[in-house]
C-alpha cells in the first residue's frame, strides 16, 4: 500500500470510529495504536505514550486548565453584570443598541479569557433576558450572542491560538497579536450589520425607553467604572505578556489569581461556588487534554509514514492545484468538517497534516493561524455540531426553538466568512501589528 | 450481576472519585508555582529555574489521575451525530461493543507507561536542564493514573452492560 492509501485508510477509519459516538479520545487513540502496531510491529507499541512527553515538553499548555479556570470564576464574579449595566445605559438609545452593547461586552470578555464558554454564559445569562424583556427579536439575540461569544478565541488571549501555536510551532505571542485586529475588525463587521439592520427594520432592536436610560451626567460616567476591574485584568494578563515582563504560562496564572480576587472583592465567592469551579475545570481540562495526547499519538504515525509530502504530492502533483486554491481547499474542508467535529479534535487532527502543508506551499504560519481561527469560530455555531449551538440551547429559555436558533445563525455567518475572506485577501490585516511589534 | 462485579464498580468508582478530587485541587499548585515564578523573576530579581518544570509535573499528574474521575463525570465529548439519535439503552449497547477501542487503547498506553518507567528506574534518568530533576516519580504517578483509567473503563462497561440488560448497576 502507497503512503498516501496508508493516510486515507486511517483518516477514514478514525472517522468511522468516531461516528460509533465512542469517546472522540478513545477513537483517535485506537486508530492510532493499532495503526503503529501494524505498521512497525511491537517495538512500536510505547508510541502512544510517548505522545504523553510531547505534551509534557510543550508548557504553554498550562494555559489551558488556567484559562478554563478564570473563564469560571469571571462568569461568576459579577464583573459582568456591571458592564452590562454600564453598556446598556450607554447604548440603549441606539436602535439595536443592546445588541450593540452585547457585542462590546463580548469583546470584553474576550480580551479577559481565551475560550468562548466565558461569553456563552455571561451572555446566556444576562443579555439574553434583558433583551427579551425589551422586545427584541429572538433570532436577533441569539445570533447576537453567539456570534459575540465566538470572539472569545480570536481576540487575544486565545486558548485555540496556544494550541495551534503548540502544533505549528510558531510563537504565542506573535499569533496573539495576530488574531487582535481581525477580532476588533469583525467585531466592528457585526456592529455594522446590527446597526443597518435595526435601522431598516426597527422592531428587531427597538430603542429602550427613555426614563430607563435618562440619568444626570454623572450618574452615567459613575457607570464607566465597570470597566476598570476588566481593564485591570487585562493589563496584568495580556498586557504584561506583550510587554515581555510575565511568560505566558505565567500570565495566565496571573489573570487567574486576578479574577479570583475580583470575585473576592465583590464577594461572590463561597465554598459551593468555588467546589463547582475547580470540577468543571478538572472535568473539561481532563476532556481537552486526553483529546490532545491521543491526537498527538495519531499525529506521530502520521509523520513516520510522511503523510503532509503524500498528501502534498497527492494535492500539487496528481491534481495539479495551485497553492491558492489548496489553502481554499483546506478551508472549505475545515468548514465541512467543523459542521460534524468539536473544534479541538478537528485542530489536533487535521492541523498536523495542513500545517505543513501550509509551510510547504510557502504562507506564512502566523497568518495562516488567524484563518484557521476564524473558521474555528464558524464551526463553532454551524450545525449540527458546534459548542455555541449547544450551549445555546441548554441556556435559551423554551420560547426559542432550535430552528430559531439554526436561523438566527445565518447573516452573523456570512458576516465571518467575510471576514475570513478580507484576512485571505489582505494578509496585512492580520499581520501589520505582530510585524510592528517584532523584535529586530 | 454477580456480586463480585458489583463491588468491583463500587472500589473502582471509588477509588477514582477520591483521586480525581485530590487531583483537583493541584489546579492551586499550578497557579501557585507559577506566580511564585514571576514574582521571584521580576520583584527580588531571583529566577527559580525549576518552577516551570514543576507546573509541567503538576498538569500531567492533574489530567493523568484526574482523568478516571472526568470518565466517571461524564465530561469526555462524543461525536453525536448519530448516537444522540439513538435510545438511551442502545447508546448503552453501542458503548459496550465500542468500549473495546477504549481498552486497546488505555493497554496499548499502560504497556508503553511501564517500559518507560522501567527504564527510568534502571538507568535513574533525570531531566536534562538546570534543576536536572528524577523522572522515576512523575512516571510511577503516570502508570498509576493511566492504570485505574483503565480499570474505570472496565467499570463503565459493567454500567453499560447492565443498562444494555435493562438494569441499573450501583
Amino acid at each position: 500500500m502507497s503512503y498516501e492509501a496508508i493516510a486515507i485508510f486511517m483518516f477514514i477509519s478514525m472517522m468511522l470510529m468516531l461516528l460509533t459516538g465512542q469517546r472522540v479520545f478513545a477513537a483517535i487513540g485506537v486508530v492510532a495504536s493499532l495503526a503503529a502496531l501494524l505498521l512497525w510491529g511491537e517495538s512500536a507499541v510505547e508510541m502512544p505514550f510517548n505522545a504523553a512527553f510531547k505534551l509534557f515538553n510543550w508548557y504553554p499548555l498550562l494555559t489551558l486548565p488556567l484559562f478554563i479556570y478564570m473563564g469560571y470564576i469571571l462568569s461568576e464574579s459579577g464583573i459582568a453584570d456591571d458592564l452590562y449595566g454600564m453598556f446598556h445605559v450607554w447604548m440603549g438609545g441606539l436602535k439595536g443598541g443592546l445588541a450593540v452593547g452585547t457585542i462590546l461586552l463580548m469583546v470584553v470578555i474576550s480580551a479577559m479569557n481565551g475560550l468562548s464558554v466565558a461569553g456563552m454564559a455571561i451572555g446566556a445569562t444576562i443579555a439574553l433576558p434583558e433583551m427579551l424583556k425589551r422586545g427584541y427579536d429572538k433570532i436577533m439575540i441569539t445570533g447576537v450572542i453567539q456570534a459575540g461569544s465566538s470572539l472569545g478565541i480570536l481576540v487575544p488571549p486565545s486558548v485555540v491560538l496556544v494550541l495551534y501555536g503548540m502544533i505549528a510551532r510558531q510563537p504565542v505571542s506573535q499569533l496573539w497579536l495576530a488574531g487582535a485586529i481581525p477580532g476588533l475588525m469583525m467585531a466592528a463587521m457585526f456592529i455594522i450589520y446590527i446597526v443597518v439592520r435595526c435601522h431598516f427594520q426597527p422592531h428587531l432592536g427597538p430603542t429602550v425607553a427613555k426614563a430607563e436610560r435618562d440619568m444626570p451626567m454623572r450618574e452615567k460616567l459613575k457607570l464607566l467604572r465597570a470597566g476598570i476591574t476588566p481593564f485591570l485584568i487585562f493589563f496584568f494578563m495580556t498586557g504584561l505578556f506583550i510587554m515581555g515582563v510575565t511568560s505566558l504560562v505565567e500570565s495566565s496564572a496571573v489573570g487567574a489569581t486576578a479574577a479570583t480576587v475580583a470575585a473576592l472583592v465583590k464577594r461572590r465567592l463561597n465554598r459551593k461556588v468555588m467546589e463547582e469551579t475547580i470540577r468543571k475545570t478538572l472535568a473539561i481540562s481532563c476532556m481537552f487534554m486526553w483529546v490532545i495526547l491521543a491526537a498527538l499519538g495519531f499525529g506521530a504515525v502520521f509523520d513516520g509514514i510522511g503523510a503532509a509530502r503524500a498528501i502534498e504530492s497527492l494535492f500539487i502533483t496528481n491534481w495539479n492545484l495551485t497553492p491558492w486554491e489548496v489553502l481554499i481547499m483546506m478551508q472549505l474542508s475545515y468548514l465541512v468538517m467543523g459542521m460534524f467535529l468539536d473544534d479541538t479534535a478537528m485542530l489536533v487532527i487535521v492541523a498536523p497534516l495542513y500545517v505543513p502543508l501550509v509551510k510547504l506551499l510557502g504562507f506564512d504560519p502566523i497568518w495562516y493561524g488567524v484563518l484557521y481561527t476564524i473558521t474555528c469560530q464558524i464551526a463553532y455555531m454551524t450545525p449540527p455540531f458546534g459548542y455555541n449551538l449547544f450551549l445555546m440551547r441548554a441556556m435559551a429559555p423554551p420560547e426559542i426553538s432550535l430552528m430559531d436558533i439554526y436561523r438566527s445563525i445565518v447573516p452573523f455567518v456570512m458576516v465571518m466568512t467575510l471576514a475570513l475572506v478580507l484576512v485571505m485577501v489582505f494578509p496585512q490585516i492580520a499581520m501589520w501589528l505582530p510585524e510592528y511589534v517584532r523584535p529586530k | 450481576m454477580p456480586r463480585f462485579i458489583v463491588s468491583y464498580v463500587k472500589v473502582i468508582d471509588y477509588l477514582s472519585e477520591k483521586f480525581g478530587r485530590l487531583a483537583m485541587y493541584l489546579i492551586f499548585v499550578m497557579i501557585g508555582v507559577l506566580l511564585l515564578d514571576a514574582v521571584t523573576r521580576n520583584i527580588i530579581n531571583i529566577p527559580l529555574s525549576w518552577c516551570i518544570e514543576m507546573a509541567q509535573f503538576t498538569i500531567t499528574a492533574y489530567y493523568i489521575v484526574g482523568g478516571p474521575y472526568s470518565m466517571q463525570l461524564d465530561s469526555h465529548v462524543r461525536m453525536d451525530l448519530l448516537y444522540s439519535r439513538f435510545s438511551l439503552k442502545n447508546r448503552a449497547r453501542l458503548d459496550c461493543f465500542t468500549a473495546l477501542f477504549l481498552v486497546i487503547y488505555l493497554v496499548c498506553l499502560l504497556i508503553g507507561a511501564i517500559s518507560s518507567t522501567m527504564y527510568a528506574i534502571e538507568y535513574d534518568q533525570h531531566k536534562f536542564s538546570q534543576w536536572n530533576p528524577s523522572m522515576v516519580p512523575i512516571k510511577l504517578i503516570m502508570v498509576f493514573g493511566i492504570a485505574l483509567m483503565l480499570l474505570q473503563s472496565i467499570s463503565i462497561f459493567f454500567k453499560d452492560l447492565a443498562k444494555a440488560r435493562g438494569t441499573e448497576l450501583s
